[in-house]
Order: structure tokens, then C-alpha cells, then sequence
């Protein structure tokens, strides 16, 4: 891939000033050419030439096709993630066979090393899903599944946005892909199999009590919603909001109070009716569902 | 070879002229609106284009202040989508498209020889609703009511009302109000370049300009209609939500993007080889020698017409089709490169072959050739899968477009406004502002929009209203919005060139650029386009014809004089330019603009969904239209033939094939085919995405489709019986078959009714019900219209405007129902069969 | 002469655009079979080998189509007697002109159409 890419940047700026350095020579010499001898310029230079360059480009970028969508290859991976665009976060399912699944939002983990399939789904309007490091983009189409198969190379942690415009804050929809050893990454996610242990406590009385469980879940609590981002781990992500706030005490506290200017458009209705001590509150126990 | 014939007395001549140009004076005081006279349309829709496109210039203007910085809070998110939608929309349909149509409308008829386009009223008629249609869309913006889905439109959101709101509305019903103009338009020109050519102007002398255009005309023909039928069943949904693009129902989203393409991809050509068309004009008038590579011109202009068509899919490169069909597409996507890389070669070659005048046009030309050939490169690299799903979606494919499309279009455009301004007024635009501006517009151009290629590389998506300051995009922003004001200062001083008062300057010269081909005869004081109409033997006649310029203005060919006080032009044969007919065509009239500004306000209407309103202009434009062809079309004349000069005497009257009212008819109809085969493409699509497309609900069943088509296959006998009676001369027995055609019309709409009305098909439960229903109301709808054609000729008839002679109105109609019946036919067996076949 | 048995000459504009429009359909062939093909798996009964050979196959028809057009073209054109530019005003250049420009177009389309056909040399499957 990166190979084509230098091919054609590099090929493409020596044809550009090749026929720029021509069409100047056209504007300024004094010489002049007879009928025959242009029209030869226009046979060779225009037909034949691009025709060869075309055609041979055309075959090894066909050529490296199937390899780049590798998803005909028999064997299938031991780790599937399942990915639904909503506006603006992203639900992250871990399916593996065997265990239940693990439902998280707005952060991908995944081995450095091992293939990836990605299952990608939307519930509401066309989003995509794109990894610049990891690999080419594929859409989140309502009623379809799209399929995306990557596998990264180094650890890191890498931004992905959202590349189909998917309304009002399509630039503020984001996630961060985290790729880790293949050994830290199992233990990380048989922790998420269990409740956070800080689930529990003042914070979770007032969470639910103020509705919040209507719309997201946190394991090991009476909150069950589906309609908003997991909770359940929220205290050990590297951001929030999907992707666009440092994940603080205080930016927690400020998303529950004024989600729509954070945010424009979001679904989420503002909560800065509470009382600050509740809303510190329940802040302070969302940053601890380590 | 029809040499000039001799020279009439002064006095004679001086009378000539007087009734010309009495014949096609413009109407004074504030009746000038109505006018319908080329040049004038041409340029009201050029100014009007040009304005647009200064309108959609502040807006990107605004996107890019807000981008200047990471996290600027300078406009809103909403606003912020509001612009860019607007910015796209705007200059897409309402610069590029049109201001080509416009500069068409001002430049082909004396680039022809020609006195006037055939239609001038359908010319003014296309006009009036560009201009309500586009100020309607384009002024949402101050009311906050935008369209903010993108110029695309996906839907999911683009048809849920709560998250686009109206305007999607405006923009889809604004936009096809212009789409329905635009086909008017590519009709007018087709049959102009077709037809209404001077005599002697072969296919092979013909204008490279034309050549362009005619090519152009007919990728709108065809690019277009997928686009309306995608905006109906768009709107049907946003409406009366029938479920096309829900997939909850059984729709799919992933169908307006195949019709929105198949649209989107040819519409870059379209406006792309029109511009390329202005070059092929300007660059041998700067060599001062004929094009090298005429035919070359031609290859590329068809070539490129076809190739295009095969291109749609790779703007779908990342919604998960299967490789296979992306592969086909990009490898179309690289087979068009050729075809364009000649055309480069081919204005290199001439300016080789000849000297070369360094002049304002030239500059912006070649300036404008070096952008596009990067835009082009890109664009190879982009139509390649495997790079276009890194590239897809972000700034790179921004900077490719624009490289593309400002490369290609807008500065050829203002090489044509610096070349062809003399024609407006016989001044000249500044040299020096003219180099001033191309100089800030090329380096403000490349500041703006080659750091958008990084940016993209790195990874920033389009359409975005605000970016991280920490990912590494902060200095390419910057630059790209200082280089977008470098650029618009450019554009502003162009605009003052245009604009700044010229009455102190001379009179320039009839032919300043010493250039070839006959729009140069045309002097811009006069409304006849030319003087008399030349015979042409040349491509650059005004090379290589002696003294043909004082010739024609001595009034020494076809049609010096207007002796009826009637606007005449020649209809000439297609291939070798023979003349055949004196083709009489509409003056100044009231009809066009009334007619434009009730369907404009029905559409308008439509969108607030005031369906009295609606209803009310619907009918007082459909009696607007009707008054104008039952009193501006198919006029008997009062003598069957006239003299033309030169000794040659020509009919004033034809009809079928010979005739421009038929071949109008034709090229509408393939147009109308088109949206017709794009809603059963929909058919299919929804087959082939669903194991069981009908869902278990109930089908029209077959008897009532095949009834339907039935009858309306003898409709289409019985009218086409007519037309055999009435050239036979048994004209009672033409208006009773007639008659009987028309209530066969009636009766088969109602068993076409019938077959989804009789099995309860519901339109809004699921999208299987929904396209049938469609496919019913489509073929209802044109057989409202044939039946209204019929009763036409009737009436027509009776009142002695339809004779068996004069028999133009039922030739045409008869045309009509060809297409109808293969449209019923095509309809019912799909509706009626298919669900029994699998 | 071999030239006795092609079809007689046809004066039209028309023919300028036989070429490109057997494009357009061996275009439309190939990327219908293979889109339903994909969709609809259990319809043919088939694999994905027979819609390569199927495409081989429409590739040939189209290939000789073109080649037909570009013999025809070829014959309008003199047989090549004659240089551009064709720009005489008479009939018999611009028929000189319709047959070369007529064969530069059965040459493009002739490129178009193998480009067309090499992603079924190289694709060996539907999957995405």
C-alpha cells in the first residue's frame, strides 16, 4: 500500500512537471512545429503514453486488492469486534467464542499483532469508521454490516474520527484505538468481564436516582440503559465524549451539566438542574469505574 | 459553393436593416424583463451564475475563517454545516452548470451563424426558474433554514426530519426545479447545434465549442434524469414517508447514493469539457492557427461523455460492495484519464505548431491546465481503491476536487470572460488587473488548497467543523485560509475589472484577438446576431473566407431582410449543414416567465406543503403552458414557402423528423426514459439486496397490469392510427380514432390503478408496496399527460390549426406515445410478472 | 474483395458512437452479472469462476464488436489515405473525418473494455 502510494506520488509530480516543462516550452520558443510532427506530440504523449502507465498501474493496485480486504481467508479470527456508529459515540462490542460478550464505547483495544475482524453497524444515520494508522475506512450503514479486517503492527494508541458527515457534530465524534501486547490486552479484557469495584457507593444511589440508568449501563448497578455509552469502565478511559475531552473529574462533571454546548446536537439532555454536590458526586464515582 | 450575392443599393440595404432590427428589438421600459432574445438571456443567466458563485465564495470564505485555528468557535456547528452544504449545492447546480448553459445560450447562436437558438422562449422560460429556483435556495440561509445534510444528501439523514429540518426540503424541491430547467436547456442545445448550424457548416467545420456542447447536452440528458428520480422518491419519503431509503422497511440507504453518483460523476464532466470547450476556442485565436488535432477534440469529448457513465462507484468505495464492482470502476475511473490527457495534448500541440500570444486569456488557460493536470494526477490516485479507503472522505480528496474543478472550470471560465468580453460591448477588460488577477488567484489557489493534501495524508475528514489542536493539522489550516483570501482578493478584483464603469473607453475593434470562427461578425450594438446568415466553407471563416465580415454585414447571404416582420433562421441538414427549412421562432412574450414564476411558485409551495397554494399555481401553470404552445407553436404560415436569397426558396413549414418540434419531443422523451429506467433500476435494487423482496405482502397480482398494459398499447395504436388517418386526409376519421385513443387513455389508467388499489397495497408499511406504487404513479402521471396531448390535437383539429398537411402537433404526440407505450409496457410486465418469475 | 462482404456504409452520426456504446454495455454486463452474482449467490447455481468466464467471454464479443466498428471506421476513412486535418468543405472530408475520428474512438473503447475486463483476472472473489 505504501508502496503505491510513493509510486503514485512520485510518478504523478514527474508527469506533472514533465508536461508542465512542455506546455511552457509550447508558450515561449520560437520555433515552429509543423502539423504533422504535434500531431505525433498528442499520439505519444497524450494517447499512447497514459494508456501504457494506466493500464499497468490499473493491474497492480487490482493486484493488491485482495490482500488489503483480507476477509476471504479461511481460519476465522478468534476476535471479533463489533462497532455501531450513533450520533456522535460509538458502541464497542467484544465477541469472543465461549465468553460473554464485553459491551464498552468510544475506546478500541486490540492485540499488536493478531488480526481483527471488525463488525461495523449504525443505528441511526451513516457514519464511518476509520483507523488512519491501521488501515483503509469502511462505512456504518443503517440496516447493513459492513466487515473490516486490521491488524496493528506496534503498540500505541491511535485516533480514529468519524469520516461521513453524520450531522451537526460529526467533528466531534472520535475514538481512541489502543493497541497493546497480546498479554496485557488478555488480562485488560477479562477485567472487563467483571464490575468495576468502585461500582458500587454514593455515586450509584444518585446515578440512578436521577434517571441516568434510563440511558446508560454500568455493571454491577440497576443501570441497564442501552440508548447512551457504556459506563461501566468509564474511569479507565483516555477520553471522553467520544474522543474529544481529556477524561478528568471535571470534564465528567461539566458533560453531565451542559452536554449540548460540549456538543451541539447531542441526544443527551443537560443535567445543570442538579444540585453541584450531585453532580460532583456522581462525577467523582463515574472517574472511579476503574 | 455559394458565393455572396451582389450588393443592394445603400437605401435598400438601410431598410433591410430597419425592419431586422425592429423584428427582434427588445422590449423598453420595464416590458424588458420580457424579452427572449439570446444575448440578453445569456447574459442575465451568466451575471445571475456569477453572483451565485460570489455568494457561495463568502461562504467558503466563512468555513475557512472557522478552520483557521483548532477549536475556533467563530460560527456555529450548525452554521458551519449550513455553509458548506450551501457552498457545494451552490456552486455546483447553481455556477458550474449553468453559467456553461449560459455562456451556450450567449455564444452558440453567432458561433453557429445562427440568428437565435430554436426555442428562445423555452431559453427564457429555463432562465426565470434558475433564478427563482436558485435566490429561493440560496436565501434559506438567512432564515437559518439551510439545507446542513451536505451536498449529497445521504440519506438516513437527510430524510429524518428531525435532524435536517426544511431544508432539505428547499433544497431538494429548489434543486429539481433547476434539474427540470437544465434539461430544457440541454434540449434547446442539442437541437440547436443539431440543426440550426449556417449553411455549409459540416459536421467537420463545425466549432470545437459546439462539438463540446452538443456532447455536454447529452451526458445532462442522461446524467440528470437519475438524480430527479432519485429526488422523488426522496421527497415522497420526507412527505408522505414511504420507506425507500428506511431500512426498517425495507429500503436502503445505499440507493440514493447509486442515483445521486450516477448523477454526480458525469456532472464533474459536465461542467468540466464545457470549460475545456472555451480553451479550444481561445487557444488557436492565441496561436493564430487552426486546432492541430480537430478530431482528437472529438474522440476526447465523446470518449470522456461515455467513460464517464462508468464512474459512479468509486465515490462508494467504502461502503462495503464487493471488490469486484469497485475494480470495474476504478478501472473506469483510470480509462477516462486517457481521453483527458489528450485533450491537454492536443492545446499543447497547437500552441507548438503556432505562434503563441501571450495574452490575459492565455494566461489564466494555462494556468488553469497546470492546476488541472495535479487535480488529475490525484484523481488517478484516488480511483484507486486501495488508496482512495485511506483517502476517501478527507481533505486529500477536498484539495483533488478543487484542483479539478477551479483548475479545470473557473479558470477557463475567466479566460472566456476576458476573451469574449468585447461581444458584450465592444470594450476591454483591464490587462493589467486581468495579470494581477491571475497572479494572486494562481498563488492564493496553491497556498489554499496543496497543504490540504497533507492534511488530508495525516488524516483530517471532511466536513468537520472544528479539529483538535493537538493532532498536527493547526498549520496547514492556517495556510489554506490565508491562501483562500489571497485567492478571493483575486477573484474581487476580476470582478471589478468586469464591473467598473467603461463608458470613457473606445469602441474596440470588431474582431480584437484577430480570431477565426463567426461569433466575431456579431457586432454588439444589434439583436439580429447576424446581419445575414453566411455560407460557411471553413472552420475559422474568418480566416480563410476573404472579406467575409463585410459580406455579411452588407447583407450578402441568407436572410438579409424580415419582410413579415416574422424572427426567422435557417434549419440546416445534420451532417452537411444543407439548407432545408426558414424556421420562424417566438419573439418577446409574457408566457415564458409567467410560466416560470407559477411553477416556481407551486414548487416553492410545495416545500411549506401549502397544498392550496400548490395546487393553484400547478394549474395556473399548466394553463400558462398550455396558452403558450396553442398560440407559440406549430403555427400554419401564410404561404408554404419563401425565398431566402441567394436564389433559393425554402418551406416554412415541417414536420416529424425534418422538423425541430420533433426532434425536442425525441430528446426529451430519452431524457424522461432515463428517470423511468433509473425507478425500475430501484425495483431491481431492492430485489437483489432482500431474500424475499415483497415481504409477504401482496403483489398487484397480474390481471390488472396486464389489462392496463394492454389497453394502453391500444391507446398507442389508436393514436398512431390518428396520425396515418390525418396525413391520409380523413380527417373525421382521425378525430373519432383519436377520440376513442383518448378514452382507451382514461380507462387503462384506471385498470393501472386498480392493481396495487385492489390488493390494499399500503406505500408507507414497506418499500416493496412503495416502488410499486411509484412505477404506477410514474406511467399515470405520463399517461395524464397523453391524454391531455390527445384532447390537444382535438381540439386543434376542430379549431383548423391541425391540418393534413400541417400536422406537426399529432407527429409529435404520436412520438410521445411510442414512449409511452414502452414505458406502460415496461411498467406493468415488471410490476405484473417479475413477482411471479421468482 | 474481402471488403465486399462488411456491411455497406451508413451515413449517419450515429455510427461516431457504436464504439463507446459497446463500452457502455460490456461496462454494464460486467458489473451487473458480478453485482448480482454477489447478491444473490443462490440464484445460479454457479461460482465465481463462471462469471470470470462469463466476463472472458462478453469481453471477447466486445473486443469484436469494437474491432468491427474500427474496420468500418477504418474503410470511411480511406484506409488511412488521407492526413488530417479533413477540413475541406466538402462531403468527402467530412466523411474522412467521421471515419478517423470514428476509429480513434473504436481504439479508445478498445482500451476501455480491456481495462474494463482485468479486475476478473485479478479478483477471485465476491467477499469484501
Amino acid at each position: 500500500m505504501a508502496t503505491l502510494f510513493w509510486v503514485m506520488t512520485c510518478g504523478g509530480a514527474l508527469i506533472w512537471a514533465g508536461t508542465v516543462a512542455v506546455l511552457l516550452y509550447a508558450v515561449r520558443r520560437r520555433t515552429l512545429y509543423s502539423e504533422p510532427a504535434a500531431s505525433r506530440l498528442i499520439f505519444w504523449a497524450g494517447a499512447v503514453f497514459p494508456a501504457i502507465t494506466l493500464i499497468l498501474l490499473l493491474g497492480y493496485a487490482l493486484w493488491l486488492m485482495p490482500s488489503l480486504r483480507p476477509l476471504a481467508q479461511p481460519g476465522a479470527p478468534t476476535l471479533r469486534i463489533e462497532v455501531t456508529g450513533r450520533q456522535y459515540w460509538w458502541r464497542v462490542i467484544y465477541r469472543q467464542p465461549g465468553t460473554p460478550p464485553v459491551v464498552s464505547a468510544n475506546e478500541i483495544r486490540l492485540p499488536v499483532g493478531e488480526r481483527v475482524e471488525f463488525t461495523l453497524k449504525s443505528d441511526d444515520v451513516i457514519h464511518s469508521f476509520w483507523i488512519p494508522a491501521l488501515g483503509g475506512k469502511m462505512d456504518m450503514i443503517p440496516g447493513r454490516e459492513n466487515r473490516l479486517s486490521l491488524r496493528a503492527t506496534k503498540p500505541g494508541t491511535f485516533r480514529g474520527p468519524c469520516t461521513e458527515f453524520c450531522g451537526t457534530s460529526h467533528a466531534l465524534m472520535a475514538f481512541s484505538a489502543v493497541a497493546m501486547e497480546p498479554a496485557e490486552f488478555r488480562q485488560w479484557l477479562a477485567g472487563q468481564h467483571v464490575p468495576s469495584a468502585g461500582a458500587t457507593g454514593t455515586g450509584a444511589r444518585l446515578f440512578i436516582r436521577h434517571g441516568c440508568g434510563a440511558c446508560h449501563a454500568v455493571a454491577g448497578t440497576e443501570a441497564t440503559g442501552m440508548l447512551g455509552p457504556d459506563l461501566s469502565h468509564l474511569g479507565s478511559r483516555e477520553t471522553l465524549g467520544a474522543g474529544i475531552l481529556p477524561n478528568s473529574q471535571d470534564n465528567i462533571a461539566r458533560f453531565i451539566a451542559e452536554p449540548d454546548v460540549i456538543k451541539p446536537g447531542v441526544q443527551m439532555p443537560g443535567f445543570d438542574m442538579l444540585p453541584p454536590d450531585d453532580i460532583e458526586a456522581i462525577a467523582s464515582w463515574l472517574k472511579g469505574l476503574k | 459553393m455559394s458565393a455572396p450575392a451582389k450588393k443592394l443599393p445603400k437605401a435598400d440595404l438601410e431598410a433591410q436593416a430597419e425592419r431586422l432590427r425592429a423584428v427582434w428589438a427588445n422590449p423598453t421600459g420595464w416590458r424588458y424583463w420580457t424579452t427572449v432574445n439570446n444575448t440578453q438571456i445569456g447574459l442575465w443567466y451568466a451575471s445571475t451564475a456569477f453572483a451565485f458563485m460570489l455568494f457561495a465564495g463568502v461562504l467558503a470564505l466563512i468555513v475557512r475563517a472557522q478552520l483557521a485555528v483548532p477549536d475556533n468557535d467563530l460560527v456555529s456547528a450548525d452554521f458551519y454545516n449550513q455553509a458548506f452544504t450551501l457552498h457545494g449545492t451552490v456552486m455546483m447546480f447553481l455556477f458550474a452548470v449553468p453559467i456553461f448553459e449560459a455562456v451556450a445560450i450567449f455564444l452558440l447562436p453567432p458561433m453557429l451563424g445562427a440568428r437565435e437558438l430554436p426555442f428562445p422562449r423555452l431559453g427564457a422560460f429555463g432562465f426565470w426558474s434558475f433564478f427563482l429556483g436558485g435566490t429561493f435556495v440560496c436565501g434559506s440561509i438567512f432564515f437559518n433554514a439551510a439545507p446542513s445534510s451536505g451536498w449529497f444528501m445521504y440519506p438516513p439523514l437527510a430524510t429524518d426530519k428531525e435532524l435536517s429540518g426544511i431544508g432539505a426540503d428547499i433544497w431538494l424541491l429548489g434543486l429539481s426545479f433547476i434539474e427540470v430547467a437544465s434539461i430544457a436547456a440541454a434540449v434547446e442545445l442539442i437541437v440547436g447545434i443539431m440543426k440550426c448550424r449556417a449553411p455549409g457548416m459540416r459536421i467537420n467545420l463545425m466549432p470545437l465549442f459546439a462539438w463540446y456542447l452538443l456532447i455536454v447536452a447529452g451526458m445532462i440528458l442522461f446524467a440528470f434524469p437519475p438524480l430527479i428520480a432519485g429526488d422523488i422518491l426522496f421527497e415522497m419519503q420526507r412527505m408522505f414517508d414511504w420507506p425507500f431509503f428506511d431500512p426498517a422497511r425495507g429500503g436502503d440507504p445505499l440507493l440514493w447514493q447509486h442515483l445521486f453518483w450516477i448523477f454526480g460523476h458525469p456532472e464533474v464532466y459536465i461542467i468540466f469539457l464545457p470549460a475545456i470547450a472555451l480553451m479550444a476556442m481561445i487557444v488557436p485565436t492565441f496561436s493564430q492557427r487552426p486546432i492541430v488535432g480537430y478530431s482528437w477534440i472529438v474522440l476526447a469529448a465523446v470518449g470522456t461523455g461515455f467513460l464517464s457513465f462508468g464512474l459512479w462507484v468509486h465515490h462508494m468505495f467504502a461502503t462495503g460492495l464487493p471488490q469486484i464492482s469497485l475494480a470495474f470502476f476504478s478501472a473506469a475511473s483510470e480509462a477516462v484519464a486517457i481521453p483527458t490527457a489528450v485533450q491537454i495534448f492536443v492545446f499543447i500541440a497547437t500552441m507548438l505548431a503556432g505562434r503563441v500570444i501571450f495574452s490575459t486569456p492565455m494566461l489564466f488557460g494555462t494556468g488553469g491546465i497546470a492546476i488541472f493536470i495535479l487535480g488529475g494526477l490525484t484523481g488517478v490516485m484516488v480511483a484507486l481503491a486501495p488508496f482512495d479507503w485511506q483517502a476517501h472522505d478527507t481533505y486529500f480528496v477536498v484539495a483533488h476536487l478543487h484542483y479539478v474543478l477551479i483548475g479545470g472550470m473557473l479558470f477557463p471560465v475567466i479566460a472566456g470572460i476576458y476573451y469574449y468580453y468585447p461581444l458584450i460591448d465592444a470594450k476591454h477588460l483591464s490587462d493589467r488587473m486581468g495579470r494581477s488577477a491571475f497572479w494572486l488567484m494562481f498563488v492564493g489557489f496553491n497556498v489554499a488548497f496543496f497543504p490540504m493534501h497533507l492534511a488530508g495524508l495525516r488524516g483530517m475528514p471532511r466536513r468537520v467543523f472544528t479539529y483538535p489542536a493537538d493532532v498536527g493539522w493547526d498549520w496547514m489550516n492556517l495556510l489554506s485560509t490565508v491562501g483562500a483570501f489571497v485567492l478571493a482578493f483575486g477573484v474581487l478584483v476580476v470582478v471589478v475589472d468586469i464591473l467598473r464603469p467603461k463608458h470613457r473607453q473606445n469602441r474596440g475593434e470588431q474582431n480584437p484577438w484577430n480570431a477565426g470562427t463567426l461569433e466575431w461578425i456579431s457586432e454588439p450594438e444589434e439583436n439580429w446576431g447576424v446581419r445575414s446568415i453566411p455560407h460557411v466553407e471553413s472552420r475559422y471563416p474568418l480566416w480563410d473566407q476573404k472579406n467575409l465580415a463585410r459580406d455579411v454585414n452588407d447583407g450578402r447571404f441568407y436572410l438579409p431582410d424580415a419582410e413579415e416582420g416574422r424572427r426567422e433562421g435557417l434549419i440546416t441538414s445534420v451532417l452537411d449543414g444543407d439548407p432545408m427549412q426558414v424556421l420562424r421562432v417566438g419573439g418577446t412574450s409574457y408566457v415564458a416567465i409567467f410560466s416560470a414564476v407559477s411553477l416556481g411558485a407551486a414548487f416553492i409551495a410545495l416545500t411549506f406543503h401549502w397544498w392550496i397554494a400548490t395546487a393553484v399555481s400547478a394549474i395556473v401553470c399548466f394553463c400558462a403552458i398550455l396558452y403558450w404552445l396553442w398560440t407559440g407553436t406549430a403555427e400554419i404560415p401564410e404561404k408554404p414557402a419563401k425565398d431566402v436569397g441567394l436564389g433559393l426558396t425554402l418551406p416554412l413549414y415541417a414536420s416529424g423528423p425534418a422538423s425541430v418540434g420533433w426532434w425536442a419531443m425525441f430528446i426529451t422523451m430519452v431524457g424522461d426514459s432515463t428517470a423511468f429506467a433509473s425507478l425500475v433500476f430501484g425495483y431491481f435494487f431492492y430485489w437483489t439486496i432482500h431474500p424475499d423482496f415483497t415481504a409477504g405482502i401482496a403483489g398487484p397480482g397480474m390481471p390488472w397490469p396486464m389489462t392496463s398494459a394492454v389497453l394502453f398499447l391500444t391507446a398507442w395504436a389508436a393514436t398512431f392510427a390518428a396520425r396515418q388517418l390525418n396525413a391520409r386526409g380523413f380527417v373525421a376519421g382521425m378525430r373519432i380514432v383519436l377520440l376513442l385513443g383518448l378514452m382507451l387513455t382514461l380507462v387503462a389508467s384506471a385498470a393501472g390503478f386498480a392493481g396495487p388499489w385492489s390488493h390494499g397495497m399500503d406505500p408507507t408499511a414497506h418499500v416493496y408496496p412503495a416502488i410499486v406504487w411509484v412505477l404506477v404513479i410514474w406511467v399515470l402521471a405520463h399517461a395524464a399527460v397523453g391524454a391531455v396531448m390527445q384532447a390537444y390535437c382535438l381540439a386543434r383539429s376542430f379549431a383548423g390549426r391541425l391540418t393534413p398537411v400541417y400536422d406537426m402537433d399529432i407527429r409529435n404526440i404520436a412520438l410521445y406515445w411510442h414512449f409511452m407505450a414502452i414505458t406502460a409496457a415496461i411498467a406493468f410486465a415488471v410490476i405484473g410478472l417479475f413477482p411471479e418469475a421468482v | 474483395m474481402v471488403w465486399r462482404f462488411l456491411p455497406p456504409q451508413v451515413e449517419s452520426l450515429w455510427t461516431l458512437f457504436t464504439a463507446p456504446v459497446v463500452w457502455a454495455i460490456h461496462f454494464l454486463i460486467c458489473y451487473v452479472g458480478a453485482a448480482v452474482f454477489c447478491a444473490k449467490p443462490g440464484l445460479f447455481d454457479v461460482d465465481f469462476g463462471a462469471v470470470r468466464a462469463g466476463i472472458a467471454f462478453a469481453t471477447l464479443l466486445a473486443l469484436s464488436a469494437i474491432l468491427l466498428a474500427g474496420i468500418l471506421a477504418w474503410r470511411q476513412w480511406g484506409f488511412g489515405a488521407g492526413d488530417p486535418p479533413h477540413d475541406d468543405p466538402t462531403r468527402h472530408d467530412r466523411g474522412l473525418f467521421q471515419g478517423f475520428a470514428t476509429l480513434l474512438l473504436a481504439g479508445l473503447s478498445f482500451i476501455a473494455v480491456i481495462m474494463t475486463a482485468l479486475p476478473a483476472l485479478f479478483v477471485t472473489g465476491c467477499l469484501r
